[in-house]
């Protein structure tokens, strides 16, 4: 076969290439090979466990500078200093050489200790500064209780004292006598006291267990701090109180000290001298005040390095990144101790073979190194991956295919038909003109604001629509073209051209009248609108678009059926068209192409103008079957001869199925036996003609690896292994036995299945028809006034929010999931191989893709 | 208007349509994807106005309403 360019009608060809790399390069040219994105690098050290493998040491090393990179990351986000954008870069972040990357984990290595050294005095500094600030709290609130207190000392005293005093004294009641007695110290009176900040959650805890372990021997005050106090390990603020008890005696206050840091107060001394407290006040604030110039400092140098390395932290993680890439894949290279020489081996696609070829040049020139790189070109009888080469627009498309299974290598990709049949398809189900104008104007908002839309971050169901965003477009686009062919925008009718119904003149209002046809004139575009809101356009859309989706589905399927002889063709394999395309196909058309015949021929003939009753067609198919030769209602002369021929050629068709290909394949192999060929070869060329679903080898796989050079290093290791199996007749035939029954069911469960286009396409109609009908239509009949203009606009909003949410998003949804699986069963079934194995190139661009750096 | 030869001339229209579609397609690693899905877009397109056209060319059935009053319909004529 000829070359020819790759395009989306089947997967590209594939080359099995063989590198000789020298080993100082290696880096560098799988580094090229990686930003051009086409090596699909064969794991040749499958049996070495991760851990043994030549590069280990450095993806360790890598991994480590990764870490350091969140540690980064993490602080950046902490002290909330932003990162430059990855978008903010050029499109190509790339380390040049080997010492830029070692120079660049040395640098991490530095700024790691240097971060994380200013970052522990940050934090020991910022608790010192918490504590400081509590302390400063404490004292001030003791302060007013020592000064409210004091006053009051004779009666803690009393209640200390005395067990029996009332537990609630009026306070006004002692508070002249307090006052001449307040100089008396505490110490004097043997009273001690504890003072510290507890979170106020605990608060009600910490009371209830002292209350509860002191039997109540103690006098306690406390008061909110206004303000949070800012955690400066997990950055919180928590709401904390001041407490201060007074208790008598040591032991007890042995206890509650115990008790308070139990539940995770902190202690802070206060004095009760007034003096020394004023200067405690003093001196904590003097402290506060160093400290926080010394904070400041140091917030600063640590900003100014975080910032530092935010301008270029998003392009570091990229190029280490891209780095791990790399050692990951000359871990999967073999490694020639002898000569020196990294041995690789990959899939490519045969088209940029060359681009290759220039690239590894350019490699080797740069590094000036005399000895090249070889690219050698292997025979192989492995089943090389399936590629097929997408871009914005069809990617979508292509997503729907790879969805449901792999294409085999070079058989037709239906991702190529699907640009246009799933969204028709869809539309079919979907028709209003309006709807389809909605769609398309969010499709086309998607793809407007593309840029900024893909560098956000959107949630599940929004991301997927932005990535469906150009089948979304044929989708809408779709959907108007049948919208106006149904006569639908939001269900009223789109009156274009005059209509083919006149209403009689001379009627009383109220009176049931039937339309009158203008005479040889049909309505040219669509529906005619005139069927709106008959009492019986239900019954003749419901004719008409039952026969529209068995119309569909049948030229679907066919078309469908037609891709198998292409397949067939392509992999040259006549017995696939003579046993299973071209019986499959004569018994498909004589029953569904006979019903489509029939459909199309009811519609072409006048009846009424001939004088005869129009046959029912589902009469006619079933009494095909159960009464052959005998018709009820004529649909055209000669018709029972004619389908009786039909039922004939179905029938006959099924043996021919079920034995041509099997007994063809048995009668090949034993010739093939029969002259003598033996062995490997042998067995390959039999099963290379056995090519059916369970079968890998094709035989132009080996031919499109055209010019291959003499006496290759074949080093390849267990290339034929796996891929041939022995000629099995009993295997084939029962293959053929379920493909044969699968076939003939499927014909007519596919057909039927085709009737969803009708089901999908009338609960749109119907259902647009009664949001309008319970909402706007509600409006109009209101009668004007403030009142019914104020409610046709809220019942506008109501509306149109409906409209977009059920009848867009919903309803768009359920016919979208209907389109997809008529593609992947009805049709896909009818010629898709699908075993193929998805070609995974070594490619930057995907990895960025698939782990982003999200800076 | 539009009769039985609506048809044939449709289909040309839609012959020639792909024919010009083949030719017309740009250049380049695109081609098969707009020869393909013009052709084929075309022909759906026109299916399923042929389909809607022979529904209605002998209808069997004619639209019947009772909710009609005469003003209405005298007043849509004589616009």
């Amino acid at each position: 076969m000829a070359p020819h360019k790759d395009t989306l009608f089947r997967s590209a060809d594939m080359s099995l290439t063989q590198l000789y790399i020298a080993n100082e390069i290696g880096r560098e040219v799988v580094s090229a090979l990686g930003e051009l994105g086409c090596m699909d690098f064969r794991d040749l050290n499958s049996e070495t466990s991760a851990f043994q493998r030549t590069f280990t040491q450095e993806i360790r090393r890598l991994d480590n500078v990764e870490r350091q990179f969140r540690f980064f990351h993490m602080h950046m986000e902490k002290s909330s200093i932003p990162a430059r954008s990855i978008y903010d870069f050029d499109e190509n972040i790339s380390a040049t050489s080997k010492t830029e990357i070692d120079e660049l984990v040395d640098r991490s290595q530095a700024l790691e200790g240097r971060i994380s050294s200013l970052n522990e005095s940050y934090e020991t500094l910022k608790k010192r500064e918490v504590e400081l600030t509590e302390w400063r709290w404490v004292l001030k609130e003791a302060g007013s209780f020592f000064d409210r207190a004091r006053g009051q000392t004779e009666e803690i005293r009393r209640s200390i004292d005395e067990d029996d005093a009332p537990l609630l004294r009026d306070v006004e009641h002692s508070g002249p006598n307090g006052e001449t007695q307040g100089e008396r110290s505490f110490s004097v009176m043997n009273i001690g006291f504890v003072a510290g900040v507890i979170p106020r959650e605990r608060m009600a805890a910490f009371e209830r267990i002292l209350w509860r372990t002191l039997r109540g021997n103690l006098y306690m005050n406390q008061s909110e701090i206004p303000e949070p106090i800012i955690n400066p390990e997990t950055n919180e603020g928590i709401n904390k109180n001041v407490f201060i008890i007074f208790a008598h005696g040591k032991e007890i206050i042995a206890k509650i000290r115990k008790i308070s840091e139990s539940l995770g107060a902190d202690l802070y001394s206060v004095d009760e001298n007034s003096e020394l407290r004023r200067d405690q006040i003093h001196e904590v604030n003097t402290r506060l005040g160093d400290l926080a110039n010394v904070l400041r400092n140091t917030k600063q140098t640590l900003d100014a390095e975080l910032t530092a390395i935010g301008r270029s932290l998003a392009a570091w993680m990229v190029i280490i990144k891209k780095e791990k890439a790399v050692y990951e894949s000359l871990n999967k290279f073999s490694y020639d101790q002898a000569r020196k020489t990294l041995i690789a081996e990959a899939w490519c696609p045969t088209n940029s073979l060359a681009l290759v070829k220039s690239t590894l040049q350019d490699v080797n020139d740069r590094a000036g190194l005399s000895v090249p790189t070889i690219v050698n070109q292997i025979k192989t009888t492995k089943t090389p991956p399936t590629y097929v080469k997408t871009n914005k627009f069809t990617l979508g498309f292509q997503t729907i295919i790879d969805a449901y299974g792999t294409a085999k290598y070079t058989e037709i990709n239906p991702g190529l038909p699907t640009v246009v049949t799933f969204p028709f398809l869809f539309a079919v189900m979907f028709g209003d003109f309006g709807h389809g104008i909605i769609m398309t104007l969010a499709a086309l908002g998607m793809i407007y604001f593309e840029k900024p839309l893909s560098r956000g971050k959107l949630d599940e169901l929004f991301s997927m629509a932005f990535f469906g965003r150009y089948i979304m477009l044929m989708m809408g686009v779709f959907s108007i073209y049948t919208g106006a062919i149904y006569c639908d925008v939001f269900s009223k009718p789109l009156n274009i051209f005059p209509s083919m119904w006149e209403w009689p003149e001379d009627f009383k209002a109220g009176d049931p009248v039937a339309a009158k046809r203008v005479e040889g004139y049909t309505y040219p575009f669509g529906m005619d609108w005139n069927w709106h809101d008959t009492e019986n356009d239900l019954l003749f859309s419901n004719s008409y678009k039952m026969k529209l989706s068995i119309l569909f589905g049948w030229a679907h399927m066919t078309y469908s059926l037609c891709l198998s002889y292409i397949n067939a063709r392509h992999f040259k394999t006549p017995i696939d068209i003579w046993g299973n395309f071209i019986p499959g196909m004569i018994f498909f058309q004589s029953i569904f192409g006979y019903l489509v015949f029939a459909i199309v021929y009811k519609w072409a003939v006048d009846w009424y103008s001939i004088g005869k009753s129009p046959p029912g067609l589902l009469n006619m198919l079933i009494y095909m079957f159960l009464s052959p030769g005998t018709i009820e209602e004529q649909l055209y002369p000669g018709q029972a001869p004619v389908q009786v021929i039909l039922l004939l050629l179905a029938v006959v068709q099924v043996p021919i199925m079920l034995f041509l290909k099997p007994f063809y394949l048995r009668w090949e192999h034993n010739k093939a036996r029969a002259m003598g060929y033996r062995g490997i070869g042998e067995s390959t060329r039999v099963s290379a003609l056995d090519e059916d679903d369970d079968e890998g080898q094709t035989p132009n796989g080996r031919e499109s690896f055209g010019d291959d050079e003499e006496g290759v290093a074949m080093i390849t290791e267990g290339i034929t292994e796996g891929e041939h199996e022995e000629f099995e007749f009993s295997e084939i035939m029962i293959h053929q036995v379920i493909h044969t029954i699968e076939f003939c069911l499927a014909c007519v469960s596919h057909t039927a299945s085709y009737l969803r286009l009708w089901a999908l396409s009338l609960a749109h109609q119907r259902l647009s028809i009664v949001l309008w009908d319970m909402t706007i239509s509600v409006g109009f009949s209101q009668g004007g006034g403030a009142v019914g203009v104020i409610g046709i606009v809220i019942l506008f909003y109501l509306w149109f929010v409906l409209t977009v949410f059920v009848l867009c998003i919903m309803e768009g949804t359920s016919a979208m999931l209907h389109s997809l699986r008529l593609h992947w069963v009805e049709a896909m079934s009818k010629h898709f191989l699908g075993d193929g194995v998805a070609f995974q190139p070594f490619s930057f661009k995907v990895l960025l893709e698939e782990e982003p750096v999200d800076l | 208007m539009a009769n039985g030869w609506s048809v044939w001339i449709g289909l040309l229209v839609i012959a020639v349509f792909s024919v010009v579609s083949w030719f017309a397609a740009p250049k380049g690693e695109n081609q098969t994807v707009w020869r393909s899905s013009l052709i084929l877009a075309a022909c759906a397109c026109y299916l399923l106005w042929l389909i809607t056209f022979l529904a209605q060319w002998h209808p069997l059935i004619v639209p019947r309403r009772s909710d009609l009053r005469p003003e209405i319909i005298n007043h849509e004529r004589s616009l």
